[in-house]
């Protein structure tokens, strides 16, 4: 599992543009380049779309370091967007859709395909409430209802559009659309109700 | 349109996280996010509630040449330190240096080979392959050392040759010189003077230019002969 603290390091050391700056960025690299590709290949479906996503991502991370809020935001989770981000708009100029069927995993098990994408034990490094707010997340997802979960999971993790996933799951737009919607407000609810500030 | 007080602002937030917010509403989202704080405080309270992370199973090898793109095209090499100012580098610059100026000081001060320098030979070195030997003579008086190369040898632009000597008591290799060319005389250090004894052996190895870094020898040794007499 990536480490935040040192991604921080590393980005904050990147953004300096001093003469380490190359070195931090290379160990950068090394550390978080796998697990990114991994994310951009559920996404966009073929190897070399994939690596050229990785590269892209890379070239926008070195250019935006510097407007990395190390205050605000979770490092890797900042770097996952924007992995996912231009995966997202990758997939759909090369319509991906045609080359290669959907894995229906999320379908068929979904508590499984959860646990083999994510992880969702601890770190070392995790304070307390991260650690439960993951708890949290993996509980409320498995409480969603499973068409919820179905869409968020296809949306999420194969960054489907909503006429993907209508296509895929053959319902209407509307329909898989106020799934998506309905689902990510139920999980915040739960998620909130775990933390005891439910309205 | 202001997003921070707008009804959809949870239900974008929401679907920016989940990736179906796409094209020109996503770039718009983006930019209300970067100039209405509220709206963005909002996104970060939803990234802290929805924010999984992925399991290393999913983790592929990227090949070599994503990277090797990106150093070339973000012209990363302005951003590592100059060669001259890393420490290694003036570590091995000092030893090399100093190297190169005992035997500039050694050339400076050697009494001109002459008609009057009486020597003797003490060793003959040579190769494994007998392609070229070198006679070690020894002045007199013991002080100066005189190389003579079969045929002429001199050292590429970035290399040197250095003798050594290996006594019999078996301490290891002792730096005598750093050569340009095995056709040198040279005075001896005061510490070697009388070392050159029967039974020892000299050695030339190649070596950086300046010498070797280590004071040991780090290159292949070319020439090698007893101390005979």
């Amino acid at each position: 599992m990536l480490d935040d603290k040192t991604i921080k390091g590393l980005l904050l050391r990147s953004a300096a543009r001093d003469e380490g700056s190359a070195v931090a960025f290379e160990r950068l690299y090394k550390m978080s380049a796998p697990l990114l590709l991994g994310v951009a290949k559920r996404i966009v479906q073929r190897a070399e779309l994939a690596e050229e996503v990785l590269h892209d991502s890379f070239v926008k991370i070195w250019d935006a370091a510097d407007s990395f809020d190390p205050l605000a935001t979770q490092p890797v989770a900042w770097m996952v967007a924007i992995v996912r981000n231009r995966a997202i708009d990758t997939r759909s100029c090369h319509d991906v859709s045609r080359v290669q069927s959907y894995h229906d995993d999320a379908l068929e098990d979904p508590d499984g395909t959860l646990d083999r994408l994510f992880e969702w034990a601890e770190g070392a490094d995790d304070l307390e409430d991260r650690r439960r707010a993951a708890d949290w997340l993996r509980e409320c997802l498995t409480r969603l209802q499973g068409v919820e979960r179905q869409s968020l999971v296809l949306a999420y993790v194969q960054g489907l559009s909503h006429s993907e996933l209508a296509a895929h799951l053959e319902k209407p737009l509307g329909t898989v659309k106020s799934w998506v919607r309905r689902g990510m407000a139920n999980l915040r609810q739960c998620v909130e109700t775990c933390m005891g500030i439910a309205r | 349109m202001r997003l921070e007080n707008h009804r959809l602002l949870d239900a974008l937030c929401g679907e920016y996280i989940i990736g179906t917010l796409r094209g020109g509403a996503r770039r718009r989202f983006e930019r209300a996010m970067r100039s209405e704080p509220r709206a963005a405080l909002r996104l970060r309270y939803w990234e802290s509630i929805v924010s999984p992370r992925y399991s290393k199973m999913i983790e592929a090898q990227p090949s070599p040449r994503v990277w090797q793109r990106l150093q070339r095209e973000l012209d990363l090499a302005r951003y590592r330190m100059p060669w001259h100012r890393r420490a290694a580098f003036w570590q091995g610059w000092a030893v090399a240096a100093t190297a190169a100026l005992v035997f500039t000081l050694a050339m400076l001060f050697l009494p001109r080979p002459s008609e009057t320098l009486q020597t003797v030979q003490i060793a003959r070195l040579s190769g494994t392959d007998g392609a070229i030997s070198v006679t070690a003579d020894l002045s007199r008086d013991g002080r100066t050392l005189v190389l003579h190369a079969s045929r002429p040898v001199l050292a590429g632009p970035k290399q040197s040759y250095e003798l050594w000597l290996i006594p019999v008591a078996g301490t290891g290799p002792v730096p005598v010189a750093v050569l340009g060319s095995l056709d040198a005389t040279f005075a001896l250090a005061t510490a070697q003077l009388g070392q050159l004894r029967p039974g020892s052996t000299l050695a030339v190895s190649t070596e950086p230019a300046g010498g070797s870094p280590t004071g040991k020898p780090t290159g292949a040794v070319i020439l090698a002969g007893k101390i005979t007499g």
